[in-house]
């Protein structure tokens, strides 16, 4: 009970240094901004202006997303040691693991509220332009919203013993590879070289393949999506999470704050 | 009337940093060990880069000792559930900017399992304690160096622990903000609560500390009472004559005696032992005693024989409070 009185009191006070964060509000305003652009964009064209409409904000909402899940994520844990934060925190009574388990649930907390509102906008707009927002919409966005959990996993991993800069570049490198890697694996099932081929699966089997969060096209085409299609990812996107986390842990319980 | 027991433990602390490429070890305390008793204010003294923040960081668990074992309140400093009891104040202590000293007492307070219905209580409480309610719902960006260590120190103390530690609390303060925190601390031992506290500052361990430890490179050179330093057998008494005949002057001149001469008046420091024969001297040969003033060692002489001493040479003190300990 104690345990989870000090995770919720760590993850509200991180959700709250969001909400103070000028530097959020400025991301999500363009974010927001992007999102009624896709109406404008939508004009230039005289065919499947929904579409455009809805494939230029749901690209919106996931890339502005994962940039505030990397551009926060990887200084979650090292401002804190950085600034020496931690050392007032960790002579409290709360173990490393519980403070770095609130830390990650504060900062998804906040982006699953910047997602929702986004979301919303994005909502509006459609309804404004006279666009669909029906439930493959919603799919879509709660898949965007586990993505971001896993993005914010690997980057509070990295944040919890590099610096910011070789943070940020690794998050993005394992995002970007993340995202190619289903493509990948297709490659080399299709190639002949078996090196090439048992390379391409090893990648796509260690790393999170990010591709399996996107529901953009069949939202925006109005495909059909099956339970699978959604409780399948969220399922996969636990799993890692708590491999990151474990991971995250073991190594912060072994460092020493000098 | 009761032993005070033993509330912090430090037995063979060892701790190795390693460094550059090759991982090359430095040792930052090699085998330290001292005992913290119960209702005392403990001082520990060092130069810097002796080991005092270190050994601190060890006891709060922020690094891992390399060999040797300490515990608080007879818990491995490893664990955390025990550390509701203890209190930390850390050098140049960091808050969150963002929020109000309120808010952030109210965060400390949730963390250290204070119960939801006091948080509130004891959070205006420790503002109240430390002269902080008139900036109670400022944001801590807009504090001065003196207020967040004021914040430092009711944060330390919003869940009324048994055993604080402090490091460096007077660093940075003015002296009004030093003579504060000296009140404060000599309060908390009112109150029947241990305090332990990494300092520089000599003249404040002399007035505040009941025990003190000299670290010096890693190793501790002195441990005891405070009065057991400062009267360590080692005592001089300051000596001021006046129609000092000139043949007896030159004699103590030779003995290394005479520290000041001013026309018909002579300042000597004896050693306390000589103060008999050299007084009797004095007065057989006519001259005039004009004022006699044991001078004690200060903490600061003692500290600087302690730094300047070789690696290999602890004080029989420091020996005798160590065979104590085993």
């Amino acid at each position: 009970m104690n345990a989870l009185r000090s995770i919720l009191t760590i993850a509200g006070n991180t959700v709250r240094e969001a909400i103070r964060s000028r530097v959020l509000y400025t991301l999500l305003f363009f974010a927001l901004l992007l999102i009624a652009t896709g109406s404008l964009l939508s004009t230039l064209s005289y065919v499947e202006r929904e579409r455009i409409l809805q494939d230029v904000g749901l690209a919106a909402i996931r890339i502005f997303g994962v940039a505030i899940a990397i551009f926060v994520g990887i200084g979650l844990i090292h401002r804190e040691v950085d600034r020496r934060t931690i050392y007032t925190i960790l002579s409290k009574p709360i173990s490393r693991t519980q403070f770095l388990v609130g830390k990650y649930l504060g900062l998804v907390a906040t982006l699953w509220l910047q997602l929702a509102i986004m979301g919303a906008a994005f909502a509006a707009v459609s309804w404004l332009s006279g666009a669909r927002f029906d439930a493959g919409h919603l799919a879509a966005l709660l898949l965007a919203g586990a993505e971001l959990a896993v993005i914010v996993g690997v980057a509070t991993l990295f944040s919890s013993f590099t610096t910011p800069m070789l943070a940020s570049l690794f998050t993005t490198g394992l995002w970007a590879i993340g995202h190619l890697s289903r493509d990948l694996r297709e490659l080399g099932l299709q190639s002949e070289d078996a090196v090439f081929r048992g390379l391409a699966q090893t990648i796509h089997r260690v790393l999170p393949d990010l591709s399996a969060f996107d529901l953009t096209s069949q939202a925006v085409h109005g495909l059909p999506i099956a339970a699978s299609d959604v409780w399948l990812p969220l399922a996969y996107a636990t799993g890692w999470v708590v491999i990151l986390l474990a991971t995250a842990s073991i190594v912060f319980e072994r460092r020493d704050f000098r | 009337m009761t032993e005070a027991r033993d509330v912090v433990t430090v037995d063979g602390l060892e701790k190795d940093f390693r460094v550059g490429l090759l991982g090359r070890r430095k040792p930052a305390l090699a085998g330290i060990s001292f005992r913290v008793r119960s209702g005392e204010i403990f001082g520990f003294v060092g130069p810097n880069g002796a080991g005092k923040t270190t050994t601190l960081k060890v006891l709060m668990g922020l690094i891992r000792p390399s060999a040797g074992h300490a515990t608080i309140l007879g818990h491995g400093v490893g664990e955390s559930a025990f550390r509701r009891q203890i209190g930390f104040l850390p050098e140049n202590p960091y808050f969150y900017e963002f929020l109000t000293g309120r808010e952030i007492l109210r965060f400390y307070a949730r963390l250290s399992g204070v119960p939801r219905g006091e948080v509130e209580r004891r959070a205006a409480l420790l503002l109240d304690w430390v002269g902080l309610s008139h900036a109670a719902d400022a944001r801590l960006r807009t504090y001065s160096k003196g207020m967040l260590q004021r914040t430092g120190i009711a944060q330390a103390l919003v869940h009324d622990p048994q055993v604080v530690f402090l490091d460096e609390p007077m660093s940075g303060l003015d002296p009004i903000g030093r003579k504060e925190i000296r009140d404060l601390v000599l309060r908390l031992r009112e109150e029947g609560k241990t305090v332990f506290m990494n300092t520089h500052i000599l003249s404040d361990v002399e007035s505040v500390c009941d025990r003190v430890a000299i670290i010096v490179k890693g190793r501790i050179r002195y441990e005891g009472a405070t009065h057991d330093f400062l009267d360590d057998g080692e005592s001089e008494c300051d000596l001021v004559l006046r129609s000092l005949p000139a043949e007896l002057g030159a004699r103590f001149s030779e003995a290394g005696f005479v520290r000041r001469g001013l026309g018909d008046r002579v300042e000597l420091r004896v050693h306390e032992k000589e103060v008999a024969d050299v007084l009797q001297a004095c007065l057989t040969a006519g001259a005039r005693v004009v004022a006699v003033t044991p001078h004690r060692r200060s903490l600061e002489e003692i500290f600087l024989s302690a730094v300047a001493a070789p690696d290999a040479a602890p004080t029989s003190q420091a020996g005798r409070a160590g065979e104590g300990h085993r």
